[in-house]
């Protein structure tokens, strides 16, 4: 499966200020083996420049291996990546000053101060006008006059933060970047990542989280057991998602009537009520329920959770949805 | 060329490097003022004589009551050589990955830097990280001079400096495996396994018959064990230390270059 998704109307597609053409990232059959490990298997990926881009998979996906890959950390088994025009891991010193990186497991020196940290790290980059990187600071309310090693989890994640975005770079990458915020600051992020992508720069964004990233990506990618299998936006995964119906019948609910219907899950049966999922068109569901003489109707919203789990479990992969 | 990872390790390891050396700087100060104290026991030579091997073992050689001996014994052939090894072997293990153990290299690595400059300031920062001791230890033996201990300053210069160039082959050796293996485990036992057989084999040469050809290959027979604070470090013992350096900084950016990293 090698989804290259093409540019959608509406879609971000970069400013002025940043050149690096349409896609910030294209991956080609990108494969990653550790010995006989899979870590990623013909990953094929491209990143529209000047947007959010979300990277959705459970623990152990591939999701860091990807994001390692991106980074030139990693040297590829086969398979080619280009980050904004370049190779990671043959160019990765001048790309990388293009771009800022939290990792996952973000592993700060612990005897150092924040203030310490940012100033070792910013002096390493070269970055010499500090106007934005105490911005952040603000901003975040990151804690920067203590060792690194008696900051909590939160604060050391603000500290990550304000490293990956203080160069102001064309790319972000974020492997899980609001694990230990609170919900303040992960609105703080929210707002940066914004900011953020109105310059033009990309920001691609690594999460076993949905509510993480559906409030803040525009294109998504799941990939599942080191493979990409779902690329779309949050509005495309949410029309073909799932949507719940409950049902209520003046006697026993009639579970026979419902089940045989294409599309259409019968999750729970209780008295004169049942509960469906209803993946097409509604209009059977609705002819069988005034069939049966159904009372009453109520119906949410497509669930997108139950979609993701869908695309989460392997045991079920021949039941996902179509990816492309 | 760019020295922020250099000034970074360097920082990171401040309080091992004061607290060597400091330990070193008091340890070679209480040798040199007990110096008049032996320097008339020559019942102590007995250690040394007909090629003593617990003697051998120990490092030392020759008189143990001439001012040379007390100090080799005590300082030069054993102690210095095994402070300065700890400091670069374990700095070896760590910088590269020890820290990818850890976790902490993985932002380093998001720098703007190309995998031989950020390895070629970790291999800087090793050279520099055994300096303080050493030289706090240089200026305590030449303090000695107070206590009866004439030292010739290029025998001590040229065989400390021999002294660095062996912790920096080994603590190289310790990189370069860290690099090739990510495992700071394996990095600590290759190098340390390896300072131990070039040990025993430059201190048992002069007792142990079989040995004694084979000393030729142990980086302290060049460094310490050929009698350098008598004459000093010979150019062609210089010339072998600073080419096995050489060669482990190769391997290390070869190894560096091909390593995943976390």
């Amino acid at each position: 499966m090698t989804p290259t998704p093409q540019p959608r109307p509406g879609e971000p597609t970069g400013q002025p200020g940043h050149s690096s053409g349409p896609y910030a990232v294209r991956l080609r059959g990108l494969t990653k083996t550790f010995g006989t490990t899979r870590g990623i298997a013909g990953v094929s990926l491209d990143v529209p420049t000047g947007g959010v881009f979300g990277f959705l998979g459970p623990n152990g996906a591939g999701k860091s291996t990807t994001i390692r890959l991106i980074l030139g950390l990693y040297r590829p088994t086969a398979g080619t990546a280009t980050v904004l025009g370049l190779d990671p891991w043959r160019d990765g010193a001048v790309l990388r000053r293009r771009m800022g990186y939290l990792p996952g497991e973000l592993s700060l020196f612990p005897r150092l101060t924040g203030q310490e940290t940012l100033d070792r790290f910013s002096a390493a980059r070269g970055l010499s006008d500090l106007r934005y990187r105490t911005e952040l600071v603000d901003r975040f309310g990151a804690e920067v006059d203590r060792p690194v090693h008696t900051l909590s989890k939160g604060n050391r994640q603000k500290l990550g933060l304000v490293l990956a975005f203080m160069d102001q770079p064309e790319l972000v990458v974020l492997d899980e970047p609001t694990s230990g915020l609170d919900p303040l600051v992960q609105d703080e992020f929210a707002s940066l990542l914004h900011e953020t992508v109105a310059t033009g720069a990309t920001v691609f964004l690594s999460s076993h989280d949905l509510d993480e990233v559906q409030r803040v990506v525009g294109e998504l990618a799941i990939i599942r057991d080191g493979s990409i299998v779902a690329v779309d936006t949050v509005q495309g995964l949410r029309g073909r998602s799932p949507r719940r119906i409950e049902l209520w019948f003046p006697g026993p609910a009639p579970r026979m009537a419902f089940a045989s219907l294409d599309g259409v899950e019968v999750l729970s049966v209780a008295d004169n009520t049942m509960m469906l999922s209803v993946a097409g068109a509604v209009a059977p569901v609705l002819a069988a329920a005034a069939d049966q003489d159904a009372v009453d109707i109520t119906a949410r919203s497509a669930d997108l959770d139950e979609l993701f789990r869908t695309f989460y479990r392997s045991q079920h992969r021949s039941e996902a949805p179509d990816a492309h | 060329m760019r020295t922020d990872i250099t000034r970074l390790d360097l920082r990171l390891r401040r309080r091992g490097i004061w607290g060597f050396t400091l330990g070193l700087a008091g340890y070679t100060l209480v040798i040199v003022a007990l110096y008049p104290s032996f320097k008339n026991q020559t019942s102590l030579d007995a250690l040394t004589a007909n090629g003593n091997t617990l003697g051998a073992l120990l490092g030392a050689s020759g008189s143990l009551t001439s001012p040379v001996g007390w100090v080799n014994a005590n300082l030069y052939a054993n102690f210095l050589p095994l402070f300065v090894l700890v400091i670069t072997i374990g700095y070896g293990a760590d910088a590269i990955a020890g820290q990818d153990e850890a976790n902490t290299l993985s932002l380093v690595a998001a720098l703007p830097l190309s995998r031989r400059d950020l390895v070629s300031q970790k291999m800087t920062a090793l050279l520099l990280m055994a300096l303080p001791a050493t030289t706090a230890t240089v200026a305590c033996v030449f303090a000695g001079r107070a206590f009866q201990l004439p030292l010739g300053i290029w025998p001590v210069l040229s065989t400390t400096l021999g002294v660095l160039l062996l912790g920096a082959a080994f603590g190289l050796l310790a990189l370069a495996v860290g690099a090739a293996t990510g495992s700071r485990g394996t990095a600590i036992a290759v190098a340390g396994s390896a300072a131990t057989g070039s040990y025993i084999l430059s201190a048992l040469a002069p007792a142990v018959n079989w040995v004694h050809p084979l000393r030729f290959a142990s980086l302290f027979y060049y460094s310490v064990g050929n009698h350098q604070l008598d004459h000093g470090l010979c150019w062609a013992a210089a010339t072998v230390l600073c080419g096995t350096c050489a060669a482990l900084a190769v391997v290390c950016v070869a190894a560096f270059a091909r390593l995943d990293l976390h």
